[in-house]
């Protein structure tokens, strides 16, 4: 009787420590589906568009009010970097995903 | 008769009274629809949960229980999302997780408004984000705060990259405003044109009537992926939240 007692407690622990990873995944988030990830990177890249041009003509406008017609010289450039940062977005987001779906890989 | 179908009716937004409540720099403030929606959430959100808490059983009662696991589900995010020094920005996570998981649900009630689905509303709280991961940044690092913006780089591609950077942060809270805003406008805007084919087919006659049976399945169907979307949304914008206050707690060194 005795001598089964830490056989049994050591099964308990098995068992917590199983309810406790089950848990960490959960935590985890459910997995992304198809459409989220689509939409996911399409609103990085237009928003990063969007920041970069918005920027570039706030820019433009300063100058301009302090007398420089630099229009649209800061517009484009910004949008340039704007695309690239949509893509710099787009990127982390996707090893973002990548590293959430090798763990959920893993755990099957 | 001309059927007309509104599908985006269903987001305008109405004041309730005739006068304005107060006046903003000219501006008239109502109390609209979605104030009224906004101010039921919280409330029974508020309600919900202190009331559920109240028995503090050790066998916890229904209510009891959906508290306890709300906790803990967002008290494991931010602890997984951002370690320990996180959680006390616990406060904070779990009011806008519930806030908006709230809204989410009680936006799928038939003739209710959903308040996540105003760009007004979730922009705000992107701001708000944002505006709290740059002072808790500028708070903790100090001027190193800014070296979020610079990557491990040769300093002649700095100069590109930086503003590149700095152009993504900015990005953050429009792309966490839009994607739970375009979430549920698309989900609802979707649920009221399939609900417009059940009564333009219903009251076609003939065979048409019958087959008003057909959208009307498809609606029940979309309303359960409606009901997770509600909750997916809601994760998404809390993990996000943490993501953010983390990398303004650890700068670069978690990557």
């Amino acid at each position: 009787m005795t001598s089964q007692e830490p056989d049994r407690l050591r099964e308990l622990e098995q068992r917590l420590e199983e309810v406790q990873r089950r848990q960490a995944a959960r935590a985890k988030g459910p997995p992304p589906n198809q459409l989220g990830i689509a939409g996911r990177f399409a609103t990085e890249l237009v928003a990063a568009l969007i920041v970069g041009g918005g920027l570039g003509w706030g820019v433009d406008w300063l100058f301009g009010w302090f007398g420089f017609h630099t229009r649209p010289v800061f517009l484009i450039v910004f949008f340039v970097l704007g695309a690239g940062a949509g893509i710099r977005n787009v990127m982390h987001a996707a090893t973002e995903l990548n590293a959430r779906m090798a763990s959920k890989d893993l755990e099957k | 008769m001309a059927m007309t179908l509104t599908p985006m009716e269903q987001f305008e937004v109405k004041p309730l009274m005739e006068h304005p409540l107060f006046h903003i720099a000219g501006h008239p403030i109502y109390f609209t629809n979605q104030s009224l929606l906004m101010v039921i959430v919280v409330i029974v959100a508020s309600l919900f949960l202190s009331l559920a808490v109240k028995p503090g059983r050790l066998v916890p009662t229904r209510g009891q229980s959906m508290a306890e696991t709300s906790y803990e589900f967002v008290a494991n995010m931010i602890h997984s999302a951002t370690g320990e020094d996180g959680l006390k920005f616990f406060p904070f996570v779990f009011s806008l997780f519930i806030f908006v998981l709230f809204s989410n649900f009680f936006g799928m009630v038939p003739g209710s408004f959903t308040v996540t689905s105003q760009i007004a509303v979730t922009f705000s709280l992107a701001c708000l984000v944002i505006l709290l991961v740059v002072v808790v940044g500028f708070m903790k690092h100090g001027i190193g705060f800014l070296k979020l913006f610079v990557p491990h780089a040769p300093w002649y591609l700095l100069i590109l990259l930086v503003p590149i950077e700095v152009i993504s942060f900015f990005t953050r809270p429009i792309s966490l405003s839009v994607r739970l805003f375009a979430n549920m406008l698309a989900g609802h805007t979707m649920l009221a044109v399939f609900a417009g084919f059940v009564v333009a087919l219903g009251s076609a006659g003939g065979i048409f009537t019958g087959l008003a049976i057909a959208p009307m399945l498809l609606i029940v169907a979309i309303m359960l992926l409606e009901l997770l979307v509600a909750f997916l949304q809601a994760y998404v914008f809390a993990i996000l939240t943490c993501i953010y206050l983390n990398e303004a707690l650890h700068l670069h060194d978690h990557h």
